[in-house]
């Protein structure tokens, strides 16, 4: 039987090394991600930056998720929770008219694997002035709710998703939450 | 002109078996995962993923001539600058894909989301994808120690792994956009991407991160040169964060003539210093090799005009403009024989040079035949400067027109 050399394991024990190096960044960085709390409190007294000028009040009880959470000067995210309950808000530069933009929204949904959209659209408006549109779609065991509006060269869209026993709980709130949308054009 | 510059390899590609095991399980996975990623985009979006595959495969081409070109003098085999390419768009593209959203994560948690947002990027990408894609030249001088005889060639491996990634990254943004425009399988989105990452920012882009990291492993494993390999490294990711930065984002304004002049501003000073750099070393590399060549003393197999010409890229290529048609490809084959001749009698290998030498010999009959009896370099042609210039003033206006139609702005 052919003996291994010293130099041919310095060689593995390079090539290990390498291995370990990748290892370290494709699954230690993730765990220590998750490792790492995500969700801080915020205040449902006051309006929540989302980016590009966009904002929101929380929903009593929400946190906000860091991990899905990006505020902009032109563009931004932000993910609350609400429980098991999460609702998100897209803030995008967009060109098109209210149509448009939730045709876009629907095709995303639509493109989830399992996901339907459900039921007819119907106008919704928030206290800032925001028109828009919302509705509802299925997924295997989930629910959930999207709305979108347009305005200002802006795209704002909103999806909420849960199981159906906590969304029926939450969506209340979350509604009332959405109609409180704004856009302040001086903070673009 | 010391021996240190490039220090000469056997003529054969060996292997060494632990470290290339290791590393074709890694391609393996990383195919896999990448596999799985363009299955998924296939199934969603066919057509724009097959157009966004063949547009970025197409780009792929200039590049990898361009450093096949730096290789001239002392080629490297290709089946490594195939691993390295590999390893960047298969390895470091998956790897970097899971790293670099947990980094950006890991920011927004320990700082806040508006650093993650701000700075997340230009935090995360560089971090993550520079340590990924430097192994990949690491891995290849595991594999074939030999191979890296000189600081050019850690250049060469370092923009094969860059452009790997850049090539797999590009078309995961460019099937990324189809999806954020959310009308179907569209292929407007790849079209604006494509001139984007592609064209405008693909000059600045990874190959040229690649290129100054794998100096870096260069100078550390031909010279041993430990603070010129860090600071080598360093620039790469340091280019790269500056890349990704949101300075000066705000500065020129809207429109494509601002982001020209930030893409400009941002990606100048990393261009100019790679090409600086590579000048530098191809320079030495070739003094090194025509320095061989002159001991020769031999006009039939080099002159000293020939020797001249062969020592710069502009001159190699001046020397084949120079050629009657027919010529130009018989000059071409002279060179690389005239560069092959060099490395052989660097290796002292008797056979090598005898068969290279008789090469040389039968295309200068075929040149003389031609009318052509020379390779040298003609004298520096505004013509040809001039057409240069107005050739990228003319494709810069190109690309502005039609990301202005595309609304990539």
């Amino acid at each position: 039987m052919a003996r291994i050399t010293r130099r041919e394991l310095t060689n593995l024990a390079g090539a290990l090394g390498i291995a370990a190096t990748l290892g370290g960044l494709a699954f230690g960085l993730p765990a220590l991600d998750r490792s790492l709390p995500a969700q801080r409190a915020v205040s449902p007294a006051e309006p929540y930056q989302v980016g590009a000028g966009v904002s929101v009040v929380p929903p009593a009880g929400a946190t906000i998720d860091v991990t899905g959470t990006r505020p902009g000067d032109t563009d931004g995210t932000a993910l609350f929770r609400l429980g098991p309950v999460s609702y998100a808000i897209a803030v995008r530069p967009f060109r098109g008219d209210l149509d448009a933009a939730a045709m876009r929204l629907r095709e995303r949904i639509t493109n989830t694997s399992g996901y339907q959209v459900t039921g007819t659209q119907l106008t919704v408006s928030t206290a800032g002035g925001l028109a828009g549109v919302q509705g509802g779609y299925t997924a295997p065991g989930r629910g959930g709710r999207y709305a979108v509006f347009v305005g200002d060269g802006l795209t704002i869209e909103v999806t909420i998703s849960g199981n159906d026993l906590d969304l029926g709980r939450s969506l209340p709130q979350i509604e009332a939450s959405v109609r409180t949308l704004r856009h302040h054009r001086e903070g673009r | 002109m010391t021996t240190s510059v490039v220090r000469p390899a056997s003529g054969r590609l060996r292997v060494s078996a632990p470290a290339f095991g290791i590393v074709l399980l890694l391609l393996v996975a990383g195919g896999v995962r990448m596999a799985r990623l363009g299955g998924e985009f296939v199934t969603a979006y066919p057509r724009a993923t097959l157009t966004s595959v063949l547009l970025f495969a197409l780009l792929a081409v200039p590049f990898w001539l361009v450093v096949a070109e730096l290789d001239f003098l002392e080629r490297e085999p290709v089946r490594l600058r195939v691993i390295a390419f590999a390893w960047g768009g298969l390895v470091a593209t998956s790897v970097s894909i899971r790293g670099g959203a947990a980094l950006e994560n890991i920011v927004a948690k320990l700082g806040s989301p508006h650093l993650a947002a701000d700075w997340g990027a230009a935090i995360a990408g560089p971090t993550v994808e520079e340590i990924a894609k430097i192994l990949g030249v690491v891995a290849i001088v595991l594999m074939a120690r030999s191979q890296i005889n000189s600081v050019l060639d850690g250049v060469v491996y370092g923009a094969m792994v860059g452009l790997g990634f850049q090539i797999a990254e590009n078309i995961v943004f460019a099937v990324g956009a189809v999806a954020l425009a959310g009308q179907g399988d569209q292929i407007q989105p790849v079209i604006t991407t494509f001139l984007l990452r592609g064209f405008l920012s693909g000059v600045w882009s990874h190959t040229l991160f690649g290129a100054l990291a794998g100096a870096g492993i260069g100078y550390l494993v031909v010279r041993r040169d430990l603070p010129r390999a860090l600071w080598s490294i360093l620039s790469a990711w340091a280019a790269h964060v500056l890349w990704n930065s949101p300075l000066l984002t705000d500065g020129p304004g809207n429109g494509v003539l601002a982001l020209l002049a930030v893409i400009l501003l941002k990606g100048l000073p990393p261009l100019l210093l790679v090409l600086w750099l590579v000048r530098r070393l191809h320079d030495r590399e070739s003094d090194y090799y025509a320095s061989r060549l002159a001991t020769l003393r031999d006009p039939t197999l080099i002159t000293e005009g020939e020797l001249h010409a062969l020592r710069s890229g502009s001159r190699r290529a001046s020397a084949r403009r120079l050629a009657p048609g027919p010529a130009r490809s018989a000059v071409r084959r002279l060179q690389r024989a005239q560069a092959r001749l060099g490395v052989e009698l660097s290796r002292a290998s008797a056979a090598g040079v005898e068969h290279w030498s008789s090469v040389i010999r039968r295309e200068r009959v075929v040149l003389a035949r031609l009318g052509h009896p020379e390779a040298i370099a003609g004298p520096v042609s505004w013509r040809h400067t001039a057409s240069t210039v107005l050739t990228t003033v003319v494709a810069i206006a190109v690309l502005w027109v039609a990301l202005s139609a595309l609304g990539g702005a």
